[in-house]
This record gives C-alpha cells, structure tokens and sequence, in this order.
C-alpha cells in the first residue's frame, strides 16, 4: 500500500486528535486525556512549539470507511543530555489498527530519527511499558537499548498537588 | 539568604562543566561526558535552545577552597504530554557535597527544584519528570518527601534509546519521499 510521511500542520490537529482519542478509548482511558484540539494546535504551531509532529497519508482509494486519509502520526520534541548534548524525544507513535504490518509505524519513526540527526541529535529516546511485551520486542529487534534495564534509571514525576506545593516552595519540604 | 538562585549565562557554562562532570562521577559514569562547556554555550544560549539552566551561586565568605561561588545548578526543557500537555523535564539537578543539607537558609537543591517547577508552572506545565538511579537512595528519599512518583515502579515505565549505528541505521531506513 503506498503512504507518504510528512511533516504536519496546524489543519492535521483534527486528525492527530482523532487518533490520540482512538488510542486512549482502546487502552479504555479516555477521561485521561485532559488537552483539547485547540491545546494541539497552540502547542505544537505556535512560535515556540512545544513539540513537533509528522503524519502518514494514504492516497484516496486507501481511506478508511470513515473517510480517513490521514492514518498514524508521530509526536516528538528536542530534548538534552548533560552528558551527550542534543537528542529527540518520541513521545507518541501510532498507526490506525487497518493500517498496521505495512511499515508505517517503522517509517515513522525512521523519519524522525532522520531528523534529529538533520538536527545535530545524537539519541532518540523514548518510552515503553515493560509489560508491553510486543512492543518491547519490535523496538529492541530494531536495535535500541532499554536504558532503564541498563542503567538502573527510574522515571519519575511530580504532578497535582505535589508540583503546587513545590512551585510555591512550601517551607515544610 | 546566604545564597541566590539565578537563570544561568553563558559565562556559567564553564562552571556548569564542571559540575556536569561531578555529578557524573557521583553516578559512576564519569567517561560518559561528551560534551564541553562550549557546546552547552551553543546549545543552551542560542536563538532556540535546548535547554534552559539555574544555578545557585553562594555569598563571597562561602566560596570554596578553590574559590567557587556557582555551587549547584538544574538543567530542564519543555516536553508534552497528549494527554497532560506541557510539561517540564528536569535533566539534571546538582548540588555541591559541601553544601547539601543544612546550608544556611533552604535546603539549595530545594529552591533549585522549586524554581524549575515555578517556571514551568508560569509556562502553564501540569507535570515535572525526571530520572533517578535505582541506588541513589540519598536522592530518591529526597523526591519522595516532595510527592514524585517512581513510574517505572508504579507502572512499569522503561526508557529505550537508539544511539550511534542503530541511529544511524534507523534513519537510513526513512522514506524517501
């Protein structure tokens, strides 16, 4: 099946929103998205985006019975080493279930390591869950590293009202 | 306050560097610093950097023995969330040995950590990751008593990387259309 990747832009909001919200529904977590179309499309087309995002089209006679052209994107952003200096972060990656087994999940991300290499990146880090044992195995047979494994990093987060309180820097902590 | 917390300039960066490679080696890894202080001048200090820093710079009668006043600092960016939004991430926050714990005034790594999340709050950010060692039990006691959750614990987070040939390789693969 052909398919062209290419970079989004603002009018693509509608489709990236569409498939964030038909990967939250399948994962049964819909209530968990908090951002709206319009949060997209101030985030990621303003002057100082706070992410970058790529789609992948199939031509007419592809649609989905729905009518959808638009079938998988990427989202990712420019993040820093200390260590090692400029890499890419992949925060979502998603291709439209009809659509999987034909490489458009592979090509999408191919596409933005060739860009953060076009950007000086070194890395392209991402995350995956552990119980996620397809996944795990598609991404390590692409030959990427699972750096909490071996390194021992753990990811954290402060949200709610921990972050306020930090934000306010509360005397008792 | 014996001490201040400040945006950093590029005339930090050398001291940056420097504590850069101290936390590097408090973390076991110190030949895995690729980096000069002149690329953290480029990179952090150009038209769209990649990173924004604070230090924490001391009174004149704290310098150190070999005459510091720069004696910690927070290196953090933007990211985003689809679900959340914006958010910050805090790549690295450091405090010098001698001034950790009772300092005089707040704890230094407090008010650095503080400040990254004010920032990133008038930024309207709703989240603030960050990465610790599993065995750096100092620091995540440190987290915990301020509320951050261990993801990779809790859910099962891991974070992959692809990095020099299988980088490389991955983006020859990318359509040339």
């Amino acid at each position: 099946m052909d398919y062209t990747i290419r970079v989004a832009t603002l009018e693509d909001c509608k489709d990236i929103y569409r498939m964030i919200m038909e990967l939250a529904k399948h994962e049964k977590v819909s209530d968990q998205v908090k951002i709206a179309q319009r949060d997209l499309e101030q985030d990621g087309f303003s002057k100082n985006p706070f992410f970058q995002s790529i789609i992948a089209e199939v031509p007419e006679q592809h649609r989905s019975k729905d009518g959808h052209s638009k079938v998988g994107y990427a989202l990712y952003f420019f993040a820093y080493s200390s260590w090692k200096g400029r890499s890419v972060y992949m925060e979502d990656l998603y291709v439209m279930p009809e659509y999987r087994g034909k490489g458009i999940g592979k090509a999408l991300m191919s596409k933005i390591a060739q860009l953060g290499l076009a950007a000086g990146c070194n890395q392209l880090n991402f995350a995956v869950l552990n119980w996620n044992k397809e996944s795990m195995d598609f991404y390590l047979s692409q030959g990427c590293w699972d750096v909490t494994t071996g390194l021992d990093y753990h990811c954290m987060r402060c949200e709610g009202p921990a972050l306020e309180a930090l934000a306010r820097g509360d005397p008792k902590n | 306050m014996d001490f201040m917390i400040r945006a950093a300039t590029p005339e930090d960066c050398k001291d940056i560097s420097r504590m850069i490679m101290e936390l590097a080696v408090y973390e076991n890894m110190p030949d895995q610093v690729k980096i000069s202080h002149e690329v953290l001048e480029q990179d952090g200090f150009c038209k769209n950097p990649f990173f924004h820093c604070l230090v924490a710079e001391v009174a004149e009668q704290y310098r150190t023995t070999e005459g510091y006043t720069v004696i910690g600092y927070a290196l953090f960016f933007y990211t985003y969330s689809t679900w959340k939004g914006r958010s910050v991430y805090m790549e690295d926050l450091y405090v010098m040995p001698e001034f950790r714990g009772e300092f005089p005034g707040k704890g230094v790594g407090t008010a650095l950590m503080s400040k990254v999340a004010q920032v990133g709050k008038e930024q309207q950010c709703v989240r603030l990751q960050f990465s610790v060692l599993n065995w750096n039990t100092p620091s995540l006691d440190f987290y915990k008593a301020k509320g951050a959750q261990d993801l990779t614990d809790s859910e099962g987070w891991h974070v992959l990387r692809f990095d020099g040939e299988a980088l490389d390789k991955l983006a020859q693969m990318a359509p040339k259309n």
